[in-house]
């Protein structure tokens, strides 16, 4: 399967040319996405053993602790944020994003964003896009099915505007952990080797946006520390919202954060890019 | 055909000296990377934080998980991450790296050494980074026993040692087949995934998987792939009541993986040596 699609030339520029370049990759990528179809549903399947194991250990702790509640979640509430989490990080999770931008570097072939009319950030969104959407739709049956499983644990909130603020928290997730991937990854530019430094990243991502658990749990102070942190809106935040464990105040509030959050680090990824780039080319031949 | 020269055999010394020559050339070849040693260092003190973390959370709130007390919990905990670091710094690296051998067909180079391939593919790289994992985790250990304030019997220890020994064997030999397996199949992305989900499951006391619901999931992951034995059993020998029952099985367990394990992987073997000629 060739891996860089020949482009035709675009007669109409602008921002309309552009945004035709840019579906045109997303198709691109898609079709290239549901290949490995079979071999990624294994995956998924295999995914939700520790979420099996999870509910396990918590019916346990709430069993010995003697309460219905614990920091104000109940069990069942504990077990369907876990699983709502799972559905945040299907949005907001980037695999191998920022150690591909960090190995083009190393390699030498980001050169041809220097070449083609090519943006390196808007090429790799769309990409990413591609693969999400082609992801979301092939985990929809066993997510559904899951869901279905443990439609006990859940309470759905009626108010239909916390559904759509769910879904806007879950695209602006989607936004956010690529801006985060794509900021990282752009260290290459400075550094050499960051697979370390970008397995370190993600083990603290993985604790601070609440994938472990949610963040109220930690009680106290420590929880008002975390929720101020970008890290939330990857994991606890979505799945806080459409719990119904936030006032309409709250949500506003944390989705217009969660867009500055974005706009920064847009900010952020441009101006690394640019003086990247400078001194990328400053080097290469 | 890739061969060995007949007539060469080894004593166990000559295996002792190689672990260590393998040790002493993997350390070296760290040190000459040292930030990036301590950036792993820095990351299993990460882990090791959020561990103690996510500990402190769920006893903060509860004085009991499915019958262990805080200090047992510590103690298993500590055997959880002592394990998890010697199968890391021993054998994680040298698996993962197995695909790769394979694919550039480097593998050859290893199979005309005239020592057990298995040995030399298992224990050629040390990973020095996740070796303190064995030494905080036995420091945990020793905490909890100490916190507990009960005698501790050379009976408890004996067992303990068994089946730590028998744990080991069964991450090992479940490694050495997901690897072996990178010779008949093309993708290998997902050793790193299995890994991950075998970890998950020795993370935490089996007793948890006493739920009505649960019981198929306890049942196959005690016989028939039994990564629930691997850290509680060693753990509950030490701070809790063992039926001896159990700790035969963990030990037939172990030594049937290895066979096991042993047999797949000279299987791939041998059909990698008949591909390539």
């Amino acid at each position: 399967m060739s891996s860089v699609p020949s482009l035709p030339a675009f007669r109409t520029p602008g921002a309309w040319g552009a945004a035709r370049k840019y579906l045109r990759i997303f198709r691109v990528s898609l079709v290239e996405r549901l290949a490995y179809r079979a071999d990624f549903l294994l995956g998924t399947v295999l995914r939700f053993l520790p979420l099996v194991t999870s509910v396990l250990l918590w019916s346990a702790v709430y069993r010995g602790s003697g309460s219905d509640t614990i920091e104000g979640y109940t069990r069942s509430q504990v077990i369907a944020y876990l699983l709502l989490v799972h559905v945040s990080r299907m949005f907001s999770s980037m695999p191998g994003l920022a150690s591909g931008i960090a190995r083009e570097i190393r390699e030498g072939t980001v050169k041809r964003y220097l070449v083609q009319p090519l943006d390196l950030q808007a090429h790799l969104l769309a990409y990413r896009a591609a693969h999400k959407v082609a992801y979301i739709v092939t985990s929809a049956v066993p997510y559904a099915i899951l869901f279905w499983l443990m439609g006990g644990y859940f309470d759905w909130p009626g108010d239909p505007l916390v559904w759509v603020a769910w879904l806007a928290s879950l695209l602006l997730g989607f936004l956010l952990g690529y801006l985060m991937e794509f900021s990282l990854g752009l260290l290459g530019f400075w550094f050499l080797e960051i697979s370390s430094f970008l397995y370190l990243v993600n083990t603290v991502s993985f604790f601070l946006s609440g994938h472990l658990m949610p963040l109220d749990l930690f009680g106290g102070r420590m929880a008002m520390f975390l929720k101020e942190l970008p890290f939330q809106y990857l994991a606890y935040f979505p799945a806080s919202v459409i719990l119904g464990r936030e006032s309409h105040e709250s949500i506003a509030r944390g989705l217009l954060v969660e867009c500055g959050w974005c706009l920064a680090l847009f900010i952020l990824g441009r101006l690394a890019l640019r003086f990247g780039l400078r001194r990328f080319s400053a080097f290469g031949g | 055909m890739v061969g060995k020269e007949p007539g060469i055999r080894r004593g166990l010394g000559s295996y002792f000296r190689l672990l260590g020559a393998f040790g002493r050339f993997s350390l070296n070849r760290e040190m000459a990377f040292r930030g990036n040693f301590l950036m792993k260092v820095l990351l299993e003190v990460v882990w090791l934080g959020i561990l103690l973390l996510f500990f402190h959370t769920i006893f903060r709130n509860t004085s009991r998980i499915e019958g262990w007390n805080e200090y047992q919990y510590l103690f298993f905990l500590g055997c959880y991450y002592a394990l998890e670091g010697l199968i890391e710094t021993l054998f994680l690296e040298n698996c993962v790296e197995f695909g790769e051998l394979v694919r550039t067909g480097n593998l050859d180079f290893f199979l005309l050494k005239p020592i057990d391939e298995q040995f030399l593919l298992s224990f050629r790289h040390i990973d020095w980074s996740t070796a303190p994992k064995i030494l905080i985790g036995g420091a945990l250990m020793g905490f909890g026993l100490w916190k507990l304030g009960e005698p501790v019997t050379a009976v408890r220890v004996a067992g303990f040692l068994v089946a730590l020994i028998s744990g080991i064997a069964m991450a090992y030999s479940f490694l050495l087949i997901l690897a072996s397996t990178a010779i008949w199949m093309v993708r290998n992305q997902s050793l790193m995934e299995l890994w991950w989900l075998f970890s998950s499951l020795m993370r935490y006391p089996r007793d948890i998987y006493e739920e009505p619901w649960a019981v198929l999931i306890q049942k196959v992951f005690t016989f028939l792939l039994p990564a629930l034995l691997v850290v509680s059993v060693p753990a509950e020998a030490m701070v809790r009541m063992l039926e001896p029952a159990i700790l035969v099985w963990t030990v037939c367990a172990g030594v049937l993986m290895l066979l096991a394990s042993r047999w797949i992987f000279r299987k791939a073997i041998r059909s990698y040596r008949s591909a390539s000629s």
